[in-house]
């Protein structure tokens, strides 16, 4: 059975830390470097998030749809994501298990991939404060 | 440090390895006078009307007729030759070489040249058999697969590969790289049916090479077997294929180089080269991969600059790090013992004096690359998949200490 019951749950959760992430005045002008859209395609349940990382753009999320067009699609269930922001997922395991599929100039994406350590307590943080200790203790 | 399966982010490098798959499909055939019987051996492959992809240089050679009689030797038809490959091969490239396989009737694709002839049938035959352009081919396990893409892949019209030098190890591999002008970004293509089906390794291919490119395709194959057995994505299986081609790289590459009438050590070194292939590399190819794309460095020459100071750097990462290039160290017969520093500083130097007698530049200067350059260089390093792989994780400030010190 899937963590999140609905795609709801994955805007309330991921989505927000997403949110959280484009207004932090610390951590925003990292990410942007990256200079890029990228889409989070997720399964069970199905959902999408799509995040601007552009350097001249201020940060934006959307949850579902969205007129951005992305650069780069990351695809995969959502309980993989809920894992990998736990800190519980090793990204190049997962790329090479096809647990999580990369399309696009994934390189732009990787290169994020340390700078995301120390964002898992706070992902952690956004489900105790919302009182989802079921989903810390799933994962 | 050992991570346990209870903590997947952290450095693995020894005890029973929480995961790896390992995969090696191609059917490999090394030896003597083998170019007479392509076509025998391509037919037990599928193949019946073959389309050609090579170079204008091996082509001069003479070399491709010689291939072409062995294809129709055993039956086959050659139905088209494309021999416009350049050094590196470009999206309008590859569909040029399917929109040409596709007119001339082919049903399966025979590569004969080094890497980028190798990428480009790889990536030209799955355009051929799944339509869409180069740039849809993009990614890593993205092919078409059954039951909604989660299945079996779908596979791709058979592929040999007879490589003409001895580095890439693509003939054996399930990636490709190709360029994109119109985006100026280098696209990344790995999954399963990108194996060829067939690599002919006959030490015939590699008599025409001129020794700067045996050295430098010599370095890249050492710098694969290398990287491999150090990265976090190490296995035991890639161990043995890593530390048997360090052997044979250690007893014939230079003598390859330096005599090249010697077809043994051509022959060992085709062989070198293509297990000393892996998709698990470091930061070596990190850092090479935007020396090529931003200065046109050939990737085994940024290779062997690279490769002796991304040794020093890692081998101060641990233990555990400094164990696995004390391995390489005494199969090399250098000094093993000492710190993680000192072991890795004695490889180092001694890849360098090998380097130095290949004849190979040593620094980024050397070739072109200016002072002014290292910003881009860290960006695109920083950026390159096989940075995550690298044992000791370098950080922006590490990268260009790394590109000053290779200067």
């Amino acid at each position: 059975m899937p963590y999140f019951k609905d795609a709801d749950e994955v805007y309330a959760y991921i989505g927000k830390l997403f949110q959280d992430l484009a207004e932090d005045e610390e951590l925003s002008p990292k990410f942007q470097k990256a200079d890029t859209i990228v889409q989070y395609h997720y399964r069970n349940p199905e959902s999408i998030i799509t995040v601007s990382l552009r350097e001249d753009d201020p940060g934006r999320v959307d949850c579902g749809d969205t007129t951005m067009e992305p650069e780069v699609v990351m695809t995969m269930d959502a309980d993989t994501a809920h894992r990998f922001w736990l800190g519980k997922v090793n990204v190049t395991v997962a790329l090479a298990r096809g647990q999580m599929k990369a399309k696009g100039p994934v390189a732009k994406i990787l290169k994020l991939v340390p700078l995301t350590k120390p964002i898992f307590p706070r992902y952690r943080a956004i489900l105790e404060q919302s009182g989802r200790q079921d989903l810390l203790d799933a994962a | 440090m050992t991570g346990l399966a209870s903590d997947p982010l952290a450095r693995q490098m020894t005890g029973f390895k929480d995961f790896y798959q390992y995969l090696s499909t191609t059917r490999v055939i090394s030896g003597r006078d083998l170019l007479g019987s392509v076509g025998f051996e391509f037919l037990k492959e599928g193949a019946q009307r073959v389309f050609v992809v090579t170079d204008g240089v091996i082509r001069g050679t003479g070399l491709v007729e010689r291939v072409e009689d062995g294809v129709r030797d055993g039956g086959l038809e050659v139905v088209g030759v494309f021999d416009d490959v350049p050094q590196d091969s470009s999206t309008d490239v590859v569909e040029a070489c399917a929109a040409a396989a596709k007119e001339a009737g082919a049903d399966s694709f025979l590569a004969i040249g080094g890497g980028s002839v190798m990428d480009t049938a790889k990536v030209a035959d799955a355009v051929f058999t799944h339509g869409g352009t180069a740039r849809d081919q993009e990614g890593f396990l993205l092919m078409p697969r059954e039951n909604d893409g989660m299945g079996r892949p779908l596979d791709i019209a058979p592929l040999a590969c007879v490589p003409t030098t001895a580095g890439t190890g693509s003939e054996v591999s399930m990636a490709a790289v190709i360029k994109d002008h119109e985006h100026k970004v280098k696209l990344e293509i790995a999954d399963f049916p990108l194996f060829p089906r067939l690599a002919i390794l006959d030490p015939e291919t590699t008599r025409t090479l001129p020794p700067a490119l045996a050295a430098a395709t010599g370095m890249d194959a050492m710098t694969h077997a290398v990287e491999a057995y150090v990265s976090v994505d190490w296995s035991p299986h890639q161990d043995a294929r890593s530390l048997q081609a360090l052997r044979m790289i250690r007893d014939n590459l230079e003598r390859a180089v330096e005599t090249p009438e010697d077809d043994v050590a051509r022959g060992n070194m085709l062989i070198a080269a293509n297990i000393a292939i892996s998709i698990a590399l470091g930061s070596v190819h990190a850092m090479s991969h935007p020396a090529g794309a931003h200065f046109n460095v050939p990737h085994g020459v940024a290779n062997a600059i690279h490769l002796p100071h991304v040794i020093r750097f890692n081998a101060e990462g641990g233990d555990d790090i400094a164990d696995r290039y004390r391995d390489i160290a005494e199969l090399f017969g250098v000094e093993s013992g000492g710190s993680g520093a000192e072991v890795g500083d004695a490889l180092a130097t001694h890849i360098s004096a090998t380097v130095e007698r290949l004849g190979l530049p040593l620094t980024l200067s050397q070739v072109g690359v200016p002072e002014s350059g290292i910003p881009a260089l860290v960006e695109g390093a920083m950026g390159d998949g096989t940075t995550l792989l690298n044992p000791r994780e370098p950080s922006e400030s590490d990268y260009e200490e790394l590109y000053k010190r290779a200067m």
